[in-house]
């Protein structure tokens, strides 16, 4: 049944062919990508649940996830590899079950990138043009363009092995758009290179995403990267996605527990609501009775967790008040440069707390006093968390 | 050489090169250089035997003579004079023999000399047999390359890797079978009134002599050699990055041009591997044209070669077909790499 998150959520307002680069000419737009039920089982295995998604065109789509939960299972039933079980798999409006991946409008960019070790980078670049019958002069010449697109124009007669991995990257990015897709799929495409390198390339995909117009299917287990690209993203958990939304609302404001531990970190603390009113709620915790926001409008006696982000989280002054209060000793403090975690105890638990790095932190130890607003945390069904 | 020194140390480095030297010269270097030498040289009457000859005849006259003499001598009637002149044509009598003994010897006896003379001996017909070898064991080769590829490329790339390996032992099995015997089977299956011609007299063909056209060699070595084939192909395509297939695919490739441009020229040295051995183990092979024609078809070139040892007795002429056979051989495997461009590094692997 798509998971709690699979209702739909308005495309954001997207305009696709704004600042279009002369070079990327002949390049068509972005299309709407619809699973309709879809869903996957291998063997007893179900890897994924019957899903209802809605990608509109020139969006870009991240799909974040732990390893093993079926994103590439689900990217599979795109670019044609794989059929659904059950259910429907459209492109443009058209059901793509049954349609070979050669003829889909959908071009792969691979974890492990798969160029073709034995041909020149422009050969690689132009095996999509050459299969469909482009003459040698021309697709070369195509080739260079967009070679000359990605920088990479004083490699071309060059072989994959010669070339470090940002841009073994590019040629990747390169060939698949020589076939001028509508759907770009990315299957973890970044996650073997190093950070400086993978910031540098988020930048460039999403500048080519915006450039051309391509739908893209962003693949990833780093929260990091589906964040900052994605215009939404959905978080997918044991074949089943668990919820949709841009970047801001799944940070935000997580639908279930799985996201709100999986997205970010976050403070959990079990409880039992005490009483409710107004999408606000008491919950009685091991640390005492908190109020928090109850989107989801538990009732009281039920069983529920308390989220709280560790910048929520903050150290009051003296005679200073809050919503909620806490009081806490200071365990240790880790300096992760723009700011520093906290680690505090209280009640024979830790809390995290992120301060800036503004010269204050420094002077935390010892008893504390914390507290936060009861807008900032949220209280959400049980259910299963993310062990990371 | 240092490198060698100073990772093993002097004594484990000295018997290492002690035993790599063993193993080239008497794998290598030995039996070919053996081949060579005894195809270079052969057995010649002396130079100057005629004149040998006639002097042979000259001593056999003179022995003649001796005889007449010797009637002559024994009318005489002086006992003492008879005597002596007696003892004196004995004595001259020995020294013939002897001397006409020495000179048959030499005459009779061949001297070794060398000369390319054994190269030279290959008449049409053998010739003629010699390519006839060559062209069907090539055809052997590329019989085997094309009912192996299809069946390498979907064992290692279309099954679990469980499967695959159920498949190989499989494919193994039949060869702990000593070749001898599976060869006689395949004897017994295309025979003129083997299994396979009862089948096709089933469906009304008359029987069809696979064994005295020469189709049975074929058939028979393409069975015996197909592992050489399968698994230099089978561990090439192994290693075959199954994203490349499925990233040619989604980029539009056919089926066909998937294994024109991606999956062929990955398994280059596998097939060049695959076509050597085959190709070597067919024109080398003598028991399976000797026992599937039963010498009813033209034969098989290693039968000659066979024959110069064995029969005609003529080591040297032998010595010089093996080694032709030899030099054809190693010209395949260099073209073969030349056409293939892998060099031997890629070979090795
Ligand atoms: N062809 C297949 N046969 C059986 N199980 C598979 C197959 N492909 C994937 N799976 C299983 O499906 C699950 C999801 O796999 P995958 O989509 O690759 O995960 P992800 O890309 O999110 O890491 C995994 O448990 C994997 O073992
Ligand atoms: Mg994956």
């Amino acid at each position: 049944m798509g998971g709690a998150g699979a209702k739909h959520h308005p495309a954001p307002p997207h305009n696709t062919n704004q600042g279009m680069d002369p070079e990327m000419t002949g390049q068509t737009t972005g299309k709407a990508i619809e699973f309709d039920r879809a869903s996957v089982r291998f063997g007893q295995f179900q890897a994924v649940q019957p899903t209802d998604l809605r990608i509109e065109p020139g969006e870009f789509f991240s799909i974040l996830g732990p390893s093993g939960c079926g994103k590439t299972t689900l990217l599979r039933l795109l670019s044609g590899f794989l059929d659904p079980t059950e259910g429907d798999v459209r492109i443009g409006g058209a059901s793509m079950v049954g349609i070979d991946p050669s003829v889909r409008p959908t071009a792969l960019i691979f974890q492990n990138l798969a160029l073709f070790p034995l041909m020149p980078i422009w050969e690689n670049v132009a095996f999509g043009l050459e299969m469909r019958g482009w003459s040698r002069a021309k697709r070369r010449d195509r080739a260079y363009e967009l070679l000359a697109m990605v920088a990479l124009s004083d490699h071309a007669e060059k072989l994959p092995a010669q070339l470090s991995g940002g841009q073994k990257q590019r040629v990747a990015i390169a060939r698949a758009l020589a076939v001028e897709p509508s759907v770009l799929l990315l299957d973890e495409p970044l996650s073997a290179l190093d950070l400086k390198l993978r910031q540098h390339m988020r930048a460039e995909l999403k500048q080519i995403q915006a450039r051309t117009g391509i739908t893209f299917v962003y693949i990833t287990h780093d929260q990091g990267e589906a964040l900052t690209m994605s215009d939404r993203v959905a978080v997918m958990n044991r074949g089943r996605i668990m919820q949709i939304g841009s970047p801001d609302e799944i940070y935000d404001r997580p639908d279930n527990a799985f996201v709100a531990t999986f997205v970010g970190e976050t403070n959990a603390l079990d409880g039992k609501v005490a009483s409710c009113a107004d999408g606000m709620a008491l919950v009685e915790t091991p640390l005492g009775g908190f109020r928090a926001a109850n989107p989801k409008g538990l009732r009281a006696g039920t069983e529920a967790i308390l989220f709280l982000r560790p910048e929520k989280l903050r150290l009051l002054a003296a005679g200073e008040t809050e919503d909620n209060q806490i009081a806490a000793r200071v365990v240790r403090r880790d300096m992760e440069g723009a700011w520093s975690t906290l680690v505090v105890e209280t009640g024979g638990r830790e809390l995290k707390l992120h301060l800036p790095h503004d010269g204050r932190e420094t002077l935390a130890s010892g008893e504390v006093a914390l507290g936060f607003k009861a807008a900032e945390a949220v209280i959400l069904p049980k259910g299963e968390m993310s062990d990371d | 050489m240092t490198r060698l020194f100073r990772a093993f140390g002097t004594p484990l480095s000295a018997l290492i090169l002690l035993f790599s030297g063993i193993w080239i010269f008497g794998l290598i270097a030995a039996p070919q250089l053996i081949m060579i030498e005894q195809s270079l040289w052969r057995m010649e009457r002396p130079t100057g035997a005629a004149e040998i000859s006639v002097q042979i005849d000259g001593l056999y006259n003179q022995l003649d003579v001796l005889a007449l003499d010797r009637a002559t001598v024994e009318a005489e009637t002086d006992a003492a004079k008879r005597a002596a002149d007696l003892a004196a044509i004995d004595a001259k009598e020995a020294g013939l023999k002897v001397d006409i003994a020495a000179l048959e010897e030499t005459e009779s006896t061949p001297v070794k000399v060398y000369t390319l003379a054994n190269f030279g001996q290959m008449g049409t017909a053998h010739l003629a047999i010699f390519a006839k070898t060559i062209a069907a064991s090539l055809a052997v080769s590329a019989i085997a390359l094309v009912v192996c590829y299809p069946i390498a490329y979907a064992v290692a790339k279309l099954e679990t890797p469980r499967t695959a390996s159920v498949i190989m032992l499989g494919l193994v099995i039949p060869y702990a079978i000593n070749e001898l015997l599976r060869i006689f089977a395949w004897q017994m299956i295309l025979n003129q009134n083997g299994p396979v011609n009862l089948l096709l007299g089933l469906f009304g063909f008359d029987p069809v002599p696979f064994l005295e056209s020469g189709t049975g060699v074929f058939v028979a070595m393409v069975y015996a050699y197909i592992l050489f084939m399968v698994f230099p192909l089978y561990n090439v395509l192994e290693t075959l990055d199954s994203n490349q297939v499925e990233a040619a695919r989604d980029l539009g490739a056919s089926t066909w041009n998937i294994h024109r441009r991606v999956v062929i020229p990955h398994a280059r040295p596998g097939i060049a591997v695959g076509c050597i051995m085959t190709f070597m183990l067919s024109a080398g092979s003598y028991a399976v044209p000797y026992i599937m024609t039963r010498g009813t078809a033209s034969p098989w070139f290693t039968q000659l070669i066979y024959n110069r040892f064995f029969e005609a007795t003529n080591w040297n002429v032998g010595a010089a077909y093996a080694l032709s056979l030899l030099v054809v051989c190693t010209l395949f495997i260099f073209g073969m790499m030349r056409i293939l461009k892998v060099n031997l590094k890629d070979i090795a692997k």
